[in-house]
């Protein structure tokens, strides 16, 4: 009975109920979409903060040089045991490292500093750096201060002198990082090591560890624990900031759903309002038949209900292609949907199309008698 | 009649009145307080990523190729070239001068602390936060306190103007027995010959800090400290400086030569990085300006996503807002099918009908959205408030567009049910059909 009579009042009032439903639909979609992005947005952000480049240095304890200009005796690392207790402790937390190894070499009569890495996870690890010419070839990349300096351009040859070792290379690309690589040549590790006569030694690595302040400091330690020989030591520049925007921007868009689901309760409001009036007739029939008040009210209410829920699922599943346009829009990727949001958003509506049920209250006035007289 | 007939809608039925009043209030509210915090969004977030430090670098022009490993400058020291400390002051007058939030002047000598155990080091001179003075007359206070707002301080730094000192992390810590805050080293000039003095000076350490940099070797002292020590009084060798810009966009992007005479002046009036550089570069003759990627590229890009993100959301918030507005307008309307089949059936035409109704909902939305307008200004202080940290001001140039979205808002959503009112036969509606 209870069934019959909600079935035939949903079907019976098909004009009105749509206006609620594509509100309740639209501001599903709106929220849906707006929290999925309020849980992505962090890790979205913290991608774009990978342009800050490396956030923790392992450096040899007692990094200091005794003697003048790139000396064999300057402290150095071992490179097999670094990347080793790199590859051990960091499989996870780890979002890229690059080693370096520096030497002040000729190239003709201009000292020049020579940073020896792996040129592809150094250029991963620094997603900022403006390269020129052809970055995947084979060769070395020369800073732009230093490719004015000796007239460098992608694809010259340069002979650089070390001692009374040389090496010949092509220059691959000219990079602008505005940052001390500007003054420096990168070379391939290998070729620099053997340069140098310290096969399998580097000065210093770096590497970008996952997530926030407290993350970074506690892959640190774990590091340091694997390498008690060697110093790690975070680069603080980021975090601060980085937890800030993300903490302001979900505020904001937490105060937005807030407002949003406000106004479409309000809509909602309206629209039940409107409802109940024309429901006045349906009313006095059913209390002159002998219903009683508050099964009137059930009924309208579990209306109500069903709209809500129906409207929070569509909306739901346009809510997550929604917030897909929105992080390939704003973000350039993807942001992937997450389920915990369905029922969420599904009893959030629910809520709201129950309180917009509130004029519904009213019906509870309506005199049988006078209605059924047409008044 | 038609005045009277409006009042009297008013004054006989407030209760039919205040669903729509407050629907036009929360909506208005809601659109007030986003538009004003999106306005001042950007702003605030610019203004966060300025703890990121320096975003710009300056250089002398014919400067030599730095040669520095291990935070020691193997560079010959009476090579490369200088700058003068007395032209900073010439950055706080360009056109863009106040989005200059700060500067630090770098100068690095090669040292030797002295003493029973001789190690070699770089003394970087410094300000931690010096006055400096402006050619109009004024002082601007800065230094590595707003360049390099994330390096980490144990103690405390150093006064600009006593010989006090801060050792870099590593340094001290490697140093035989370690350098405390509150110790004095002794530090001699590397490279000393006839123009500077072998002797060496002591200098009382306050602190150690740490930046994950060449400093971490190094000890920073102030820098006319520096500047005596190594003979170039009045000069240093790299200035740090931390601008508030704007996201680049197509326009940034461009060559300023290529730009028609109206674009370059567009370009030079707006605060992004390349403009911001080439005004440097005016000011302080023989130098060059370059943007440090790894910060600008971060904070341009984050910002414009962020920007861009609360855009969206407010467009969001705006539309829901309309859509209540329209939804209880309708309502309302619908409402009185009766008193318009009433007025039909004594002789009212469509239009009049139509006028009565219109021009009350317009008076409901003028005061609904002057209601709304003062709380949307209340919620936008709530709301900078829990957000920045600050409110966001008022800005009086969203009244008139709140006014108009409510207006315009409120007779579309009364327009849509006046309309079928208009073909509705009045004689069912009396009966009461």
């Amino acid at each position: 009975m209870f069934g019959r009579l909600l079935y035939k009042l949903l079907r019976g009032n098909r004009g009105r109920l749509t206006v609620a439903l594509i509100a309740v639909i639209s501001g599903a979609a709106v929220i849906s979409a707006l929290l999925n992005i309020e849980f992505d947005i962090g890790r979205k952000l913290s991608q774009e903060f990978r342009t800050l480049g490396p956030n923790l240095v392992i450096a040899p304890r007692g990094g200091i040089q005794t003697e003048d200009a790139g000396s064999a005796s300057a402290v150095l690392m071992d490179q097999a045991s670094v990347s080793a207790a790199v590859a051990q402790t960091g499989s996870s937390d780890v979002l890229g490292a690059a080693p370096y190894l520096y030497i002040v070499a000729r190239v003709g009569d201009t000292p020049v500093m020579i940073a020896g890495t792996q040129l592809d996870e150094a250029r991963a690890l620094n997603p900022s750096w403006k390269l020129q010419g052809n970055a995947t070839a084979s060769g070395c990349i020369v800073g732009r201060n230093v490719a004015q300096r000796l007239n460098l351009t992608p694809g010259a040859q340069i002979e650089i002198q070390y001692v009374d070792r040389q090496a010949k290379m092509t220059v691959a690309a000219v990079l602008d990082s505005g940052a001390a690589e500007d003054g420096q040549i990168l070379a391939p590790l290998s070729a620099v090591q053997q340069l140098a006569g310290l096969p399998g030694r580097i000065e210093i690595e770096q590497l970008r560890a996952k997530g926030d302040d407290a993350a970074i400091a506690a892959y640190a330690k774990k590091l340091s624990a694997a390498l008690p020989s060697y110093d790690v030591r975070p680069i603080a520049q980021a975090t601060e900031v980085e937890g800030n925007l993300l903490r302001r921007t979900r505020l904001l868009v937490g105060s937005m759903v807030v407002l949003i689901l406000a106004l479409t309760a309000l809509c909602v409001l309206a629209t039940m309002a409107a409802l109940a009036m024309e429901r006045r007739e349906d009313v006095g029939l059913m209390k002159a038949l002998g219903g009683s008040i508050g099964r009137i009210v059930a009924i309208f209410v579990a209306e109500v209900g069903v709209l809500g829920a129906a409207g929070g699922l569509i909306g739901c599943v346009i809510g997550v292609g929604l917030a897909q346009w929105i992080g390939e829009s704003v973000f350039g990727a993807s942001i992937t949907p997450r389920w915990e949001i369905f029922p969420i958003t599904v009893a959030l509506m629910t809520l709201v199309a129950m309180t917009g049920a509130l004029p519904l209250r009213l019906l509870g006035r309506v005199k049988p008698a006078l209605i059924l007289r047409g008044e | 009649m038609f005045l009277r007939l409006v009042k009297e809608s008013f004054v006989r039925n407030p209760r039919r009145k205040a669903l729509t009043a407050a629907a036009l209030v929360v909506g208005m509210a809601v659109a007030t307080a986003t538009l004003s915090v999106a306005l001042e969004v950007g702003d605030r977030m610019a203004r966060e990523f300025r703890s990121l430090g320096a975003n710009l670098l300056v250089t002398p022009k014919a400067d030599t190729l730095p040669l520095q490993i291990g935070g020691v400058d193997y560079r010959p020291v009476n090579e490369g070239a200088y700058l003068n400390v007395s032209d900073l002051g010439k950055l706080k007058m360009i056109f863009w001068r106040h989005n200059i939030l700060g500067f630090a002047p770098f100068l690095d000598v090669p040292a030797t602390i002295t003493g029973k155990n001789e190690i070699h080091t770089t003394l970087i001179g410094t300000w931690y936060e010096h006055e400096v003075p402006v050619p109009d007359g004024t002082t601007f206070k800065t230094g590595v306190r707003s360049t390099h707002p994330w390096w980490k301080i144990q103690g405390r730094w150093f006064d600009d103007n006593a010989k006090e000192c801060v050792v870099g992390a590593t340094l001290a810590a490697n140093y035989p027995g370690g350098i405390a805050p509150g110790q004095t080293i002794e530090i001699a000039n590397r490279a000393a010959d006839s123009t500077v003095a072998a002797q060496p000076i002591s200098l009382t350490v306050t602190g150690i800090v740490s930046t994950g940099g060449a400093e971490d070797n190094a000890v920073l002292a102030p820098l006319s400290i520096a500047q005596n020590f190594s003979g170039h009084s009045g000069q240093f060798r790299e200035l740090f400086v931390s601008a508030l810009t704007k996201p680049a966009d197509a326009l940034a992007e461009r060559d300023p030569k290529t730009l028609t005479p109206t674009e370059y002046d567009r370009w030079f009036c707006s605060p992004y990085i390349s403009s911001i550089s080439f005004q440097m570069e005016q000011a302080l003759p023989g130098t060059e300006v370059r943007t440090i990627r790894r910060v600008a590229d971060t904070e341009g890009r984050v910002l414009s996503r962020i920007s861009t993100l609360l855009w969206l959301v407010t467009i969001a918030a705006l539309i829901a807002a309309a859509l209540a507005v329209a939804a209880t307008s309708a309502a309302t309307v619908l409402e009185r099918r009766v008193e318009i089949g009433i007025m039909k059936a004594i002789g009212a035409s469509n239009s009049l009908v139509s006028g009565i109704f219109l021009t009350e909902q317009l008076m409901l939305a003028i005061v609904g959205g002057l209601i709304g307008f003062v709380c949307g200004a209340a919620l936008a202080r709530v709301l900078g408030e829990s957000v920045f940290g600050s409110p966001a001001p008022l800005k009086l140039v969203l009244l008139p567009i709140v006014l108009g979205i409510a207006a315009g808002v409120a007779i579309i959503g009364s327009l849509i049910p006046l309309r079928r009112a208009a073909r509705l036969d009045p004689a069912p509606i009396l009966k009461g059909e």
